[in-house]
């Protein structure tokens, strides 16, 4: 059998060259060793890869010699029965074998070609883009646009959406959007105090109409009640700032060009500034207005204030000037001196009650345990901080006094009887029913069975004389009730008792009146003071008049100046202070530290939830009802 | 040059002077003897001054005077920025060279971090702004990337394509690969099919194969030339010693290919780090102008 085997090789030009071999076996090896009837220089291809031998005349057998296959007809085969008429084509590593009678001998003809280059490095390499980027990473032309189509659809589109579907809900105060997506939340350039938080995600609840900036209506859909009285008029409150100047001037004018109208609430009240309670009213925007106000606004009367430490009016306190005809006490204001004085209708002595070695001292030693301290009274005997403690109840005196100055008058049985304290005409019907008892001794000549003067003139003088005598019997009673009443009696040593005239008083309180006592419950309703947070000082620390004073009407509430005055500790929001204070601990103050804004009368700028309890403003004598009379 | 007879020998100097030539270039980082650096530190001085003594609102800095003006002047620098793009395509001599130009470019690239970040007064958070804000970081930190890499990079380029013989090109480096490649073929006819096989594996192997990690750290695990060469070490350890072994010479192609794709490995890391950090800054780049867009948009917008 023979065989014929055509190698074509290439020319670098392209070229093709033929070498025609016939090979004169019965056998035909394909492989790689050189002493193969077909050579295939291919390491992919075995030495003794495959053999072939003829059937019959028409037919031949491929077989592999070893275990690695080839291809027929692009088929993985490792035997096969080839048609030499059909022809094959067979595969092995990078060649390619065509099967086909030649023409000219009739022999079955291999034709090998190679087909794959030698190595990868042999075939056609782009010097330009090989060394570079590019086919290993997208084109920076489309991660450009595509990054930035990116961002404009989340972060503009997809917000503006967002604004435009709920457009309706705006300027409703209880409208909330509904779940999903908010892509305007990621316009927020910050968390919104706590005070707003439950807007969540409700940017139309304040941004309303696109470019627009936020209006006071928007604020006024929830604040209708509680919006202070600074905004009542808008315009006032702009001309109270004064019409800025230079820089400010211009600052002003860029603003109102870029639709930023001044004079609105979140010139003040900026939102988005992370979630806590709104901060402290800063000093700078209320000296904006009041310090020197009196120049832009001459009507007001208010008087200017700036820093606390060396600018703010002297106080004035609200003292209890007299007691009207009903019976009701009227307040009026005066600036704060050394020495003042209001009307409490009481006597007391502050020094002699807190004094340490006096008989008050000796009686409170020899009852230990019923007061605060061991050896003398002390403030907190007699005054109590209300529920808040931010102020104290009034004294009473049942809870305060009685414990000392018993009102007992007489004893029956072990049983003590008592005067009712506050009632006038009680304690005069109580007293005169006590001493009713007492009478002249009955003259023996007007009892029935005594001898007497013969004779009816002498009965019926003795008769008018024990007569005028009982009508005119210095009683006992009214002894005692003139005594409760007077110098050195009960009611004299606290109470301011007066004496009737021109028909006041009534007979039932024996013509003597008592002056109804007033306790000042707040002296500055302007500014707000909390014990509670003094209470680490002493009570004289303030009060410094107190352990010395025996008068009941002196003010003893501490003004800004002065011993014991605000300025002692409380320096401007800058730490600014006078030269005539002396400052040890010195107490940085802003204006919203005392001063209240809004319209209820909680503590100054703290959050609603931690404000403690309505106690505060809820006791009838906490706030002056009726208007205060100015002189 | 040819023509220039050559300079008589100069007496040999013992003054440690090295053999490299005394460059009278200067780069475009010191171009007009840093004037750029200087304009851009002179301002970011003032502009930080400007932030500490200016008295203002402690929130809310991006609304103040000094914020909208530095925000401004910002958006305005960050499209000047981009104009190099266009820029570079146009070379130009003179007072405005490109030169000129890529020093301003580089140096009010740095001053914006400090525009920018006072602009934001501090304040961040997950939002179009701050987003803008990490997008223009990203951008300028990128920059900075690649002006170290073009600073420092060039001359480890050079000297891995120098060695004994002189430079190679990158044309000579595929050349060498498929010259080396044509001999392992020829040389490894005579192999059995296990050894032929592994030696197919190495030439069938692209040298530019690898994904951008590998090319960028230069480690290719499972390379098949590497792998060919050592599996052939360990065959032959075993066999008994030939004088005309064809291993022998195999194993000695194969090391030089290694040491050739070595090379050209290294150069592709270095070149890849040269262009690498352009695919962050410039489509980083259009998206920061996007945020920007919206940023700014979002703020007249919720005015």
């Amino acid at each position: 059998m023979s065989f014929v085997v055509r190698q074509i090789a290439l020319k670098s030009s392209g070229e093709e060259i033929v070498r025609r071999a016939v090979v004169e076996s019965d056998v035909l090896v394909i492989g790689r060793d050189g002493s193969s009837g077909i050579h295939l220089a291919d390491l992919a291809v075995d030495p003794r890869h495959a053999r072939i031998r003829a059937i019959d005349a028409d037919r031949l057998l491929i077989e592999s010699i070893g275990v690695q296959p080839f291809t027929v007809n692009g088929r993985s085969a490792t035997s096969s029965e080839l048609e030499i008429a059909t022809g094959a084509e067979l595969g092995f590593g990078g060649h390619r074998i065509t099967l086909a009678r030649e023409a000219e001998s009739g022999l079955p003809a291999f034709t090998v070609r190679r087909i794959e280059a030698v190595s990868e490095s042999a075939e056609a390499i782009d010097i330009g883009s090989a060394y570079t980027l590019q086919k290993l990473m997208p084109g920076k032309r489309l991660s450009a646009w595509g990054f930035a189509a990116l961002v404009l659809l989340a972060f503009l589109a997809v917000p503006i959406w967002s604004w435009a579907t709920y457009q309706p809900l705006a300027l409703h105060k209880d409208a909330r959007r509904p779940a999903g997506i908010h892509g305007d939340a990621a316009w927020s350039s910050g968390t919104l105090s706590l005070a707003h938080k439950n807007l969540g995600g409700d940017c139309q609840a304040c941004h309303i109409q696109p470019f627009v900036a936020v209006r006071d209506n928007a604020c006024m859909t929830c604040h209708k009640e509680d919006a202070h009285q600074h905004i009542a008029d808008g315009a006032r409150l702009l001309k109270a700032r004064g019409e800025p100047t230079g820089f400010a001037g211009f600052q002003r004018a860029v603003a109102s060009a870029f639709n930023k109208p001044a004079g609105r609430c979140v010139d003040c009240h900026t939102e988005h500034e992370g979630a806590g309670a709104m901060p402290a009213t800063q000093q700078q925007f209320c000296t904006t207005c009041h310090d020197g106000l009196k120049t832009r606004l001459p009507d007001t009367k208010i008087a200017d204030a700036a820093d606390f430490g060396t600018a703010h009016p002297r106080f004035r306190p609200m003292l209890v000037a007299g007691i009207d005809g009903k019976g009701k006490p009227w307040f009026q204001r005066a600036v704060w001196q050394e020495g003042m004085k209001e009307s409490t209708g009481l006597k007391f002595t502050h020094a002699q009650h807190l004094s340490k070695m006096n008989g008050i001292a000796q009686m409170v030693r020899r009852r230990p345990g019923e007061f605060a301290a061991g050896d003398a009274l002390n403030c907190a005997d007699c005054h109590q901080t209300d529920s808040g403690g931010a102020r104290f109840k009034p004294v009473e005196m049942e809870k305060a006094c009685q414990s000392c100055h018993s009102l007992t008058f007489d004893e029956i049985g072990g049983t003590f009887r008592t005067l009712h304290h506050g009632q006038p005409d009680q304690v005069v019907a109580d007293l005169r029913a006590a001493f009713r008892g007492g009478m002249p001794p009955r003259p023996a000549s007007l009892s029935g069975m005594a001898r007497r003067i013969p004779g009816a003139a002498a009965q019926q003088s003795t008769a008018a004389d024990y007569a005028r005598a009982v009508h005119f019997y210095p009683m006992q009673a009214d002894e005692a009730v003139a005594q409760v009443f007077s110098k050195g009696g009960l009611c004299y040593d606290c109470h301011t008792i007066g004496r009737a005239r021109n028909g006041e008083g009534s007979a039932a309180t024996a013509g003597f009146t008592v002056q109804k006592p007033v306790q000042n419950g707040r002296y500055y309703s302007k500014g707000w003071f909390d014990h509670k947070d003094h209470r680490k000082a002493e009570c004289v620390t303030c009060h410094v008049k107190a352990a010395t004073s025996n008068d009941a009407d002196a003010v003893l509430v501490p003004g800004i100046d002065g011993a014991g005055g605000c300025r002692s500790c409380h320096v401007g929001e800058g730490g600014a202070k006078l030269a005539s204070a002396h400052v040890k601990e010195p107490v940085a103050s802003g204006c919203a530290m005392c001063h209240e804004y809004h319209m209820d009368s909680g503590a100054p700028w703290k959050p609603a939830n931690k404000r403690k309890g309505p106690a505060l403003r809820t006791a009838a004598w906490d706030r002056p009802r009726h208007p205060p009379i100015v002189r | 040059m040819a023509t220039t007879p050559a300079p008589a020998p100069a007496p040999r100097r013992r003054t440690g002077a090295t053999r490299e030539r005394q460059s009278t270039h200067e780069g475009f980082l010191v171009h007009r003897n840093g004037k750029w650096i200087k304009i851009s530190a002179a301002l970011a001085g003032a502009l930080i001054l400007l932030y500490i003594l200016v008295p203002l609102p402690p929130h809310h800095f991006g609304s103040s005077w000094l914020g909208y003006t530095l925000g401004t002047l910002g958006a305005l620098l960050i499209l000047w920025l981009t104009a190099l793009g266009m820029r570079k395509r146009a070379i130009t001599p003179g007072r405005w060279s490109l030169k000129g130009w890529t020093s301003a470019h580089v140096w009010l690239g740095v001053l914006l971090i400090v525009i920018g970040t006072l602009h934001s007064g501090f304040a961040f958070g997950w939002n179009v702004h701050t987003l803008a804000w990490t997008l223009m970081m990203i951008v300028i930190i990128s920059g900075i990337f690649g002006v170290t890499a073009y600073a420092t990079l060039p001359r480890a380029l050079s000297a891995n394509r120098y060695d004994a013989e002189g430079a190679i090109t990158e044309k000579q480096m595929v050349e060498a690969l498929r010259s080396l490649d044509r001999q392992l073929h020829d040389a490894a006819q005579p192999l059995d099919p296990e050894c032929a096989r592994l030696v197919g594996r190495s030439l069938e192997q692209d040298p530019f194969t690898g994904s951008i990690v590998n090319r960028l750290t230069g480690r290719y695990p499972g390379d098949a030339t590497r792998e060919a060469a050592g599996e052939l070490r360990r065959l032959r350890a075993h066999r008994p010693r030939r004088a005309d072994d064809p291993l022998d010479k195999v194993d000695a192609l194969l090391t030089r290919k290694e040491a050739m794709l070595a090379r050209l490995r290294r150069h592709l890391r270095i070149k890849g780090w040269l262009q690498a950090w352009l695919y962050v800054h410039v489509p980083m780049t259009f998206a920061l102008i996007a945020a920007l867009s919206a940023h700014v948009v979002s703020v007249f917008f919720y005015w």
